[in-house]
């Protein structure tokens, strides 16, 4: 372990040392960041002309809205599954999230953006009184018709807050760090967002305690937004689809994605940040491991549902196998099969595949390709099937053909994801893309000894 | 993990050994009253072979009933050893060290347990078990139906028994070598050959961590596949309500997770309390373990609403009427209450105290609870699932276990707990090397004025 940078373990050796080092490293940034900026910032607006060009269609076709969905959804399992990135090692007090927490955080800002996203879908959905099945006991509950627009707005926006919130509280005493080395009107900015951190012991108590009840709550309202969408916005549309697995399926997606997604920007960070003595190969390593792991999950989530509908043969499963797996989606289904299951097995099973910077960043644009096709491959298809008769069952022979992108599809998706970068880089500009306070404790935790004739690194670990 | 002790070898060596090489008292009758009831249970099996299942409690429709119910609870409780183990070896927890051995070894024989519970037994005729996977006339073009749990569930279960007891086995080979030079005569020539002369080389030792590593990460596959198939011996089924559910295969999973470790938890408070071995199952392992289990329960709670909130979802009236037996009915609802209460809602909310966590007979009392629970979930699944009045059942009535069945659900916990009582005799329960190892890498390092415990890892 002790081969210093190359494992991502830093050789500056005093906290004031690390502090002063990284904050030197988030404030520097020359013309390809501004050129990158610019472009971004292109892209974003094109991606606005083709919402525009959506929205002439209205909303009252569901079937043209379909990749629209499929968008909103791969934002929301993408980039805010990130933050989970850093609640789940945290939690587990793994020291090497340390350089990947801030970086996974700090996607919880693309929230915002997909928050604006999801407000044409409160429209697109159709009532609970069209006589689709649904949660909400329509009818004999006395539920608004649009009950499930209401609560999955109201979750949205709690988890966006969540999201922003676990970023804030987990930087302060970076923003304070940022207030102390500063001058002029970026020094009164940095004072009212790092409220008084002096760093004493109660903040620093009470800073763990937030992290946690933070990290917590998000990670449930993750589940709970997951729930929603997938049942309300997805599985209703379909007549005769039932899968109790569904809700899980998504969650699990949004860890895998997650992962994925931080991979590459530790990659990008790394190779373009200025951050290679901080981010290295043993952070690739553990995150490799769990996308490894991840991916092996989605083939038993996938065969769990796939076995019962298939063994079972009832006539409105055979249908919905049929409209999602085997049908006129087959080929898309096909890519996601070998992208986020069959590529990730049968490399990541191969220890220097893990141990390298390059291999799990490969392999996570694998996955991220691949979940972004899976949300194609469900939401398409369901958003297609709206105006059938049988609200209860789907016939094998009742399956529409393949409903294609039109060019203000392509708009949207190169504009959002264009948006999606910007946001982020943006706000890395106003919080360093790595943890400052994190890498300095580390430091206290860190000891090189000698064991025998060899040296070795010893990590404490906080009860 | 803040409660040190720092032993020698000697110390380990003489403490773990103790029940080798000296009979605790509370030992032989033991030994002696779970052998009359296991042999009782024998006694009950041979007079249903004689008689036929008409003495069993199972009647149309209800064709599963105590058999199948234990076959379950079984193969959920051997889910624990492989998970503790594997994970924890892979994940390089610290705590894992004294528990592995206890843990897979009561999976070794929770799984022979699941095989005398169910299939065996609950088909009738045994003598004809080998005619399910090689049966058939070849040349007639007869092939064995590979669609059929009979293959399935064996295979699963027989490729799951092996790869644990090699587990067990590898791990073993040093603690065997230390035994064997422990010993004289015809007890250091038995342990000399078990120990497949172990001399503690570095080939040896670099040997052993890989097939370790390795039997880590493919048993795991293996124990996910075993509950799963499990679970759709039930899910793939369209006939009886509430079987047909794409979320069985990961809710049985987690169900045996949750049953297996509270089942480890109860072993490793109950070896304290036997062998005394408190240096070693500090309040820290139950602590851990605790935690744990806050999460698994959770999770497992999670997807129990999960299951139910999309029975309701379907809107069709048989489901929902299955529902309503299962709440609402006598004595099923009671039976549901109990289940409740105790596989969630009375440990868990007692686990979230620190104390209880570190508490022995807390522990003790909070995870024989939860396998009451979760022996009762299954049950509460696989009987009301198969009573309920359908189309085309023309005869139906409840289920009432017979004493023959009892005795036979008594039998398999006798085989467990005799099981691991015989093995503590023979072998070390907590492992040597791997303790031994544990406090080679352990050091104290100074973080400001507290000396904080650390451990050195490759």
């Amino acid at each position: 372990m002790h081969n210093g940078s190359a494992n991502g373990h830093a050789t500056v050796a005093t906290p004031a040392g690390v502090t002063h080092d990284l904050l030197g490293r988030h404030r520097t940034y020359g013309s390809k960041f501004r050129w990158t900026l610019v472009v971004l910032g292109v892209l974003f607006v094109l991606g606005i002309v083709g919402f525009v060009i959506r929205m002439q269609d209205g909303v009252s076709d569901p079937s043209v809205w379909g990749y629209y969905a499929a968008l909103f959804v791969f934002i929301l399992t993408a980039a805010q599954g990130a933050p989970l990135v850093a609640i789940a090692p945290r939690i587990a007090k793994a020291h090497w999230r340390r350089p990947v927490t801030r970086a996974a955080e700090l996607f919880a800002v693309v929230g915002v953006l997909n928050l604006i996203l999801f407000i044409p879908l409160i429209w697109v959905l159709p009532g609970l009184d069209d006589g689709r099945r649904s949660l909400w006991f329509f009818g004999e509950l006395n539920v608004p018709a649009h009950f499930p627009q209401f609560l999955t707005t109201l979750a949205l926006i709690s988890l966006t807050v969540l999201g922003l919130a676990l970023l804030w509280v987990s930087s302060l005493p970076d923003l304070a760090a940022l207030r102390d080395s500063t001058t002029g009107s970026r020094q009164r900015w940095y004072a009212r967002l790092a409220r008084g951190w002096h760093g004493t012991s109660a903040q620093w108590n009470m800073q763990y305690h937030r992290m946690g009840i933070l990290g917590a709550f998000y990670f449930v309202t993750m589940i709970f937004v997951h729930f929603m969408i997938s049942v309300d916005f997805l599985m209703a549309l379909v007549p005769g689809w039932i899968d109790a697995l569904l809700p899980i399926t998504q969650t699990h997606n949004a860890m895998q994605a997650g992962v994925a997604t931080v991979i590459i920007t530790m990659f990008l960070l790394r190779r373009f940040g200025g951050y290679q003595d901080y981010i290295g190969v043993d952070h690739f390593w553990a995150m490799g491991k769990l996308l490894f792991a991840l991916s092996l999950l989605w083939f038993w989530f996938w065969f769990s549902s796939f076995i019962v509908f298939w063994y079972g043969a009832k006539p409105g499963e055979q249908g919905v196998l049929e409209l999602l797996t085997v049908g006129p989606y087959l080929p898309v289904f096909m890519a996601v099969f070998v992208l986020v299951f069959l590529i990730p097995m049968f490399t990541m099973m191969w220890n220097p595949v893990r141990t390298s910077v390059w291999g799990p960043t490969i392999i996570a644009v694998s996955v991220l390709v691949g979940a972004l096709l899976d949300k194609i491959r469900f939401y398409v298809p369901a958003y297609s099937v709206t105006d059938m008769e049988d609200k209860h069952t789907l016939l094998v022979g009742q399956v529409p053909a393949v409903v294609m992108p039109e060019a203000a599809d392509f708009m949207i998706w190169v504009g959002a994801l264009a948006g999606v970068a910007l946001s982020y880089i943006l706000a890395s500009k106003l919080i360093p893309a790595v943890s400052i306070w994190e890498q300095t404790e580390l430091l206290l935790y860190k000891v090189h000894t000698k064991f025998h004739r060899a040296e070795f690194l010893v990590l404490g670990k906080k009860d | 993990m803040q409660e040190h002790y720092i032993l020698t070898e000697k110390e380990i060596n003489d403490d773990l050994l103790r029940g080798i090489f000296y009979t605790p008292k509370w030992w032989p009758p033991a030994v002696i009253v779970l052998t009359i009831i296991f042999l009782i249970g024998i006694g009950a099996f041979g007079y249903m072979l004689n008689k036929g299942v008409g003495v069993t409690g199972l009647n149309r429709p209800v064709f599963w009933g105590f058999y199948m119910v234990n076959f379950v609870f079984w193969i959920g409780i051997s889910h624990a050893g492989i998970m503790i183990s594997a994970i924890l070896r892979l994940t390089q927890a610290e705590w894992r060290r004294p528990i592995t051995r206890a843990a897979e070894v009561l999976t070794v024989f929770s799984l022979i347990a699941a095989l005398m519970a169910a299939p065996l037994v609950h088909v009738g005729r045994p003598w004809r078990a080998d005619l399910w996977v090689f049966p058939y006339d070849f040349a007639r073009g007869v092939w064995i139906n590979i669609r059929s749990p009979f293959v399935w569930d064996p295979s699963a279960v027989m490729t799951y028994l092996t790869a644990s007891t090699l587990f067990v086995m590898v791990a073993l080979l040093p603690d065997l070598a230390i035994i064997r030079d422990r010993s004289t005569g015809i007890r250091k020539t038995i342990y000399g050959f078990m120990c497949l002369g172990w001399r503690g080389t570095p080939r040896q030792w670099k040997l052993q961590a890989v097939a370790g590593i390795l039997l880590s990460a493919l048993v795991l596959p293996v124990f996910v596949s075993v509950h799963s198939i499990v679970s759709w011996d039930f899910a793939a089924q369209i006939g009886p309500e509430s079987w047909h559910s794409t979320i069985f295969a990961p809710y049985f999973i987690i169900g045996a997770i949750h049953s297996g470790v509270s089942a480890v938890a109860t072993v490793m408070v109950v070896m304290v309390w036997l062998w005394g071995w408190d240096k070693y199952l500090t309040p820290d392992h139950l602590d851990s373990i605790g935690r744990l289990l806050i999460v698994v329960a959770s999770a497992w709670f999670f997807f129990f609403f999960l299951e139910w909130v999309f029975a309701l979802y379907t809107l069709e009236g048989p489901e929902l009427a299955m529902r309503d037996l299962q709440v609402f009915q006598w004595p099923w609802s009671g039976l549901f209450i109990v289940f409740l209460l105790t596989a969630f809602f009375i440990p868990v909310p007692l686990w979230m105290f620190k104390k209880v966590r570190r508490s022995l007979k807390w522990m003790f009392i909070t995870t024989i609870l939860v396998n009451i629970g979760m022996w009762l979930e299954r049950f509460l699944i696989i009987i009301p699932g198969l009573m309920r009045r359908g189309h085309m059942i023309f005869d139906w009535g409840s289920y009432r276990p017979s004493i023959i069945e009892i005795l036979m659900v008594m039998m398999t916990f006798a085989w467990v707990l005799l099981g691991m009582i015989i093995f503590s005799k023979i072998f070390p329960l907590i492992p040597l090397f791997d303790i031994k190892e544990g406090m080679i890498g352990r050091t104290m390092i100074k973080i400001g004025r507290r000396m904080v415990p650390a451990s050195i890892r490759e």
